[in-house]
């Protein structure tokens, strides 16, 4: 489905931000990257959706047509039809804040429509009612008139989460997708991306290894550039301590 | 040591005046300011007054066309500038286009903010001849001097953020910019162009005076015919023009902002 190969970026400066990140993600799966904050977590996700040039390495993904494509090398039109087949859930701030719900989250099918009816009319009668689907999904259906820069931070990364849903991609990558959330919300948004694995895989980054140990199949530990673990999400003391670079007695 | 001493505030304020007063003396000089003429000059103010007083409120009638025509030229100058701004904003900002560019754009925008809207009507009588068409071309070309550079600066401070979730479900550049950056910017492009139409509709008066049409060619002529009582009269229309639209962008632009955060 999706294969990260050795990824290496050196930034200027001469720092090795990512050092030969490697490893693939399946279908049904919903994989928990963990690190610290710098490891390169960030950075491997914007890699896989081509927001970032590389040194070396390649990101091969299952596009449209079922064949491998590698979209390290796509540029243009080629690399816009991985990414249509991507949902990007940023962190909620990423919305377009002036707009109402309903538009950003339609806004995640544009790369579907042409470019002359984006600026004719944007979306039609039918879309509207399916990103309504969409946004029921996430339990925003009675919000997706309001101006977006109104709802509050767990509101707006629902809505993100609506619009990678209504992009209908074949794989969703989340970055942080509850770092600014309180724990209830968290959970909750957990609760929404869970199921969605079970048809289209997630790769998401996270900081809590409590509730990768819960919801994630899979745990990919990312540690000053380099895979450090691939595995269950059932991590060790140890495990978790060669993650985060500290002692064993520090490690939750 | 008391950091503070009434004789150098003293000598201080001295200087100060002394220097103003040197400057002034110079320029006025330069300039034949010579208190003789003014006390000439002054004597006439009753005769003067006498002359354009009162308005010639029979002619209220045969103001309102040229009136509209000074507000039709600086309402198209307003919305043409506006819509061209947006492009020559996107070229003026470093995260849209590359610095060479930006470079470029933001010198001739600046040369064109310096130039003088005068100047710049005299270059458009001589290509397209006297009249409100070439009034309107130097209006919006000085509006696109002012609202270009305000527009790359909004765009320059947009969030990049938003433009990047766009760009990775697979919209293209044109699309991002519909759809992530315009709605960031357009409040702000269109206060300001409110604020420019405000603006334009002053100039409108003045350019008219010389070869714009409008009302300000309307008080230069009756001057010229020493129809001093018209011209007054044309003068109270303009500035009831002028009031009028200070007053309608003023409380747009506050309706804007307030809708737009």
């Amino acid at each position: 489905m999706l294969v990260v190969d050795a990824l290496t970026k050196t930034v200027p400066g001469g720092r090795r931000v990512l050092d030969g990140v490697s490893f693939s993600v399946g279908a049904g799966e919903f994989v928990g990257i963990l690190g610290s904050s710098g490891a390169g977590k960030s950075l491997t996700l914007r890699a896989i959706s081509g927001l970032t040039e590389l040194d070396s390495g390649e990101v091969r993904f299952a596009c449209e047509d079922g064949t491998m494509c590698c979209v390290t090398r796509a540029r243009g039109k080629a690399l816009r039809a991985a990414r249509r087949q991507m949902g990007v859930i940023f962190q909620g701030l990423h919305l377009v804040k002036r707009m109402t719900v309903i538009e950003n989250v339609m806004m995640g099918r544009l790369g579907f429509i042409h470019p002359l009816r984006s600026w004719l009319y944007g979306f039609t009668d039918a879309e509207a009612r399916e990103a309504l689907e969409a946004l029921d999904q996430v339990s925003m259906k009675p919000l997706a008139g309001r101006i977006t820069g109104s709802l509050s931070g767990g509101e707006m990364q629902r809505v993100a989460i609506a619009r990678a849903i209504f992009q209908r991609p074949r794989l969703y990558l989340a970055d942080e997708p509850i770092a600014a959330l309180d724990p209830r919300n968290a959970e909750a948004i957990l609760n929404l991306l869970q199921p969605l694995s079970r048809h289209n895989p997630v790769v998401s980054t996270f900081h809590q290894p409590e509730l990768t140990r819960r919801f994630c199949t899979r745990v990919v530990g990312i540690r000053e550039g380099r895979v450090v673990y691939d595995g269950s999400p059932e991590l060790s003391r140890s495990e978790l301590a060669g993650i985060y670079g500290i002692q064993e007695a520090q490690a939750v | 040591m008391v950091p503070y001493s009434a004789r150098r505030q003293l000598v201080g304020r001295a200087i100060g005046l002394g220097l103003w007063l040197s400057l002034f003396l110079a320029a006025a000089a330069l300039c034949d300011l010579s208190p003789e003429i003014l006390r000439q000059g002054l004597g006439k103010a009753p005769h003067f007054a006498r002359e354009f007083l009162p308005p010639l409120w029979a002619t209220a009638e045969e103001m309102v066309e040229p009136l509209l025509s000074t507000l039709a030229l600086a309402s198209a100058a307003s919305l043409l500038g506006m819509l061209l701004a947006f492009p020559v904003g996107l070229a003026a900002a470093a995260n849209i286009v590359p610095t060479w560019l930006r470079l470029l754009v933001r010198i001739l925008l600046g040369a064109e903010r310096a130039l003088p809207e005068i100047l710049q009507l005299l270059f458009f009588v001589v290509a397209l001849g006297l009249g409100p068409f070439s009034g309107m071309c130097a209006l919006a070309f000085s509006s696109i001097g002012m609202l270009g550079k305000l527009v790359g600066d909004a765009i320059e401070e947009a969030d990049d953020k938003v433009l990047e979730s766009l760009k990775a479900t697979g919209a293209s550049f044109w699309q991002v910019i519909r759809y992530g950056l315009l709605p960031q910017v357009l409040p702000s492009l269109a206060a300001n162009a409110l604020f420019r139409f405000d603006v334009n509709v002053r100039s409108s008066v003045v350019l008219g005076a010389i070869g714009a049409g409008g009302i300000g060619a309307e008080i230069a002529r009756s001057m010229g015919m020493l129809q001093y009582n018209r011209a007054t009269m044309a003068v109270l229309g303009s500035l009831i023009l002028i009031y009028a639209a200070e007053t309608v962008s003023g409380q747009l632009r506050r309706r804007l902002l307030e809708h737009g955060r």
